[in-house]
């Protein structure tokens, strides 16, 4: 069996030339497994990621959950009725199926989710900051009280100069865009300057 | 014995001869292959670029002799004749590259149509069929003027009428280079008084297409930068254009502005520069009123402001939006704002100049 697993990492590898090998990997599920888990392990490696291990997951759930169904006794009574003894295993197995891949989407909105960047909470922050720590609170809130007032002033005649370096601004740029609409309709409205 | 060392003698010269000649060919050989090709290249490549019966060789050597206006006269006359459709972007340092296309077309009724369109968010296109512009942006009601050029990035008169310009500007010549991957003419396009920024231009050697103008303050550094990215001309118009259903576009609005007389006049301006408008207004996000003038020489446009002193600003400012210079001194009882794309020290100077007149 180790023989075969060399083998197996040396056709990966691309140093054996026997094709045959594919038709002993694709029989021996065990092979097959590994060839699977190998490639997992060489995109992860190489960060391409492009098969997704979480799959891996679902079939070890899938099989889990296939063992343990047989512990759930009290509905083996069902099993001694012809017809929905025959009916129940498929009902269970597509309901383990449903189970294994809700679990699998778990897994990867888990993993969406981790990927996430962290939300900004700027509200909560804020408040952090806005609450005075005690100890220091009466005098230096009478002070941020009053930078604050002061900045509020202050704010209010930048905000105004502002808008009116704006409005001259605007202005300016507006002037240009119709100073040649201006120029054409002088011309168009008066038909004697236009000539030369 | 003579003989012989004179054969000798020859036999050797000729061994050295035979040798410098095999030891040339290998030093040679690959230069002259080299060559060989590329005379080659240009052999299949320049029938095909020009017309047959026009030897390409002449047309270069015209090109190489024209001068600086000439070869302004050519982007003039490449601008208003072909259809072409440019694609470039404009840069300032610091900021987000803003990218454009541009489309001209003379249509088969000989009317020219051009299209400039703002590539990235909400957009803005401008029409223009004729002499009337129709404007699209957000948020603001489409309208229509008259205009003929379309008022984008590049200064209107530097691609339609350099002539304007000449009283202003000098033109200089710099050399050929290499720009979007053709060869180019470089210009230069300096101030006649240093007192604005100066520019340097590209021109497309064959189509003699503006490929690239920069903007450059009087220390050399580099303020705006239009560099095309694609340029195409073709001998039909874009079919963009046979699109558009000049019965959908909004009808012009003639503007007649009412030229007020002012109590004040600006004593010093840069040479060239010109009175192209004055007016009182108000302005229309504060509601002050205004008295206005408006300067050009075909590169930049200067506004300046003249307003009560109540209502200023409280302190002299001067800042630049990005290539504007704002400058706002308050003398007395007036407040004196310049605005336009000039080095700081002559909006100075302009807002110093105001004298009053009249009274």
């Amino acid at each position: 069996m180790t023989q075969q697993h060399e083998k197996l990492s040396a056709f990966m590898d691309g140093e054996l030339n026997e094709s045959e090998f594919v038709d002993t990997i694709k029989n021996d599920s065990e092979l097959l497994a590994k060839w699977r888990s190998y490639h997992v392990i060489r995109s992860g490696l190489r960060k391409e990621a492009s098969v997704m291990p979480e799959f891996d997951i679902t079939a070890q759930v899938a099989a889990a959950l296939d063992n343990e169904a047989t512990v759930l006794a009290p509905r083996s009574k069902w099993k001694s009725l012809p017809v929905i003894g025959k009916i129940v295993p498929l009902v269970r197995q597509s309901g383990q199926f449903a189970v294994a891949a809700s679990v699998a989407a778990a897994v990867i909105l888990g993993v969406q989710q981790a990927n996430l960047p962290a939300p900004e909470e700027p509200f909560t922050t804020y408040q952090t900051f806005g609450i005075p720590q005690a100890g220091m609170a009466p005098v230096s809130l009478e002070q941020s009280n009053i930078v604050g007032n002061m900045q509020s002033v202050d704010n209010d005649t930048k905000l105004q100069k502002r808008r009116q370096i704006n409005a001259l601004i605007a202005d300016h740029e507006q002037q240009l865009k119709l100073k040649q609409a201006e120029e054409q309709s002088k011309q168009l409205m008066d038909p004697e300057a236009n000539q030369p | 014995m003579k003989t012989l060392t004179m054969r000798f003698i020859k036999q050797r010269t000729a061994l050295a001869v035979r040798l410098l000649f095999v030891a040339g060919l290998l030093v040679v050989n690959p230069a002259a292959a080299v060559s060989q090709q590329s005379d080659s290249d240009k052999e299949s490549s320049e029938p095909s670029a020009d017309s047959p019966g026009n030897p390409a060789d002449s047309d270069a050597t015209e090109r190489l002799s024209l001068n600086g206006l000439e070869w302004l006269q050519r982007l003039a006359d490449a601008n208003r004749q072909s259809n072409f459709e440019v694609s470039f972007v404009l840069t300032r340092p610091g900021q987000e590259v803003i990218p454009y296309l541009w489309r001209h077309a003379v249509l088969e009724n000989g009317l020219e149509a051009e299209q400039l369109n703002l590539q990235n968010g909400p957009g803005q296109e401008m029409i223009r069929l004729g002499n009337v512009v129709s404007v699209f942006e957000p948020d603001v009601q489409p309208y229509s003027i008259y205009a003929d050029a379309i008022t984008g990035p590049l200064p209107s008169d530097l691609l339609y009428e350099p002539e304007a310009l000449v009283d202003a500007y000098q033109f200089i010549t710099i050399g050929r280079t290499r720009v979007s991957g053709r060869p180019a003419q470089q210009l230069r396009i300096v101030s006649r008084d240093n007192k604005r920024y100066n520019y340097q231009l590209w021109l497309d050697e064959e189509t003699g297409m503006l490929l690239k103008l920069n903007m450059v303050d009087l220390q050399g550094a580099l303020l705006e930068q239009v560099q095309v990215t694609g340029l195409k001309i073709s001998l039909e118009p874009a079919p963009y254009f046979a699109k558009i259903n000049p019965q959908a576009l909004p009808s012009a609005v003639a503007m007649t502005p009412k030229t007020r007389q002012h109590q004040w006049e600006v004593q010093f301006m840069p040479v060239g520069m010109e009175e192209i408008k004055r007016e009182t207004r108000r302005l229309a996000m504060t509601g002050q009123v205004v008295e206005y003038k408006l300067f050009s020489d075909g590169m930049v446009d200067v506004s300046v402001y003249v307003q009560p002193a109540q209502d200023s600003l409280d302190s002299d400012v001067v800042l630049r939006h990005s290539t504007n210079t704002f400058l706002s001194l308050t003398t007395g009882q007036i407040q004196i704002t310049v605005i336009g794309k000039v080095p700081p020290a002559t909006a100075y100077e302009i807002a110093h100049s105001l004298r009053a007149v009249g009274t």
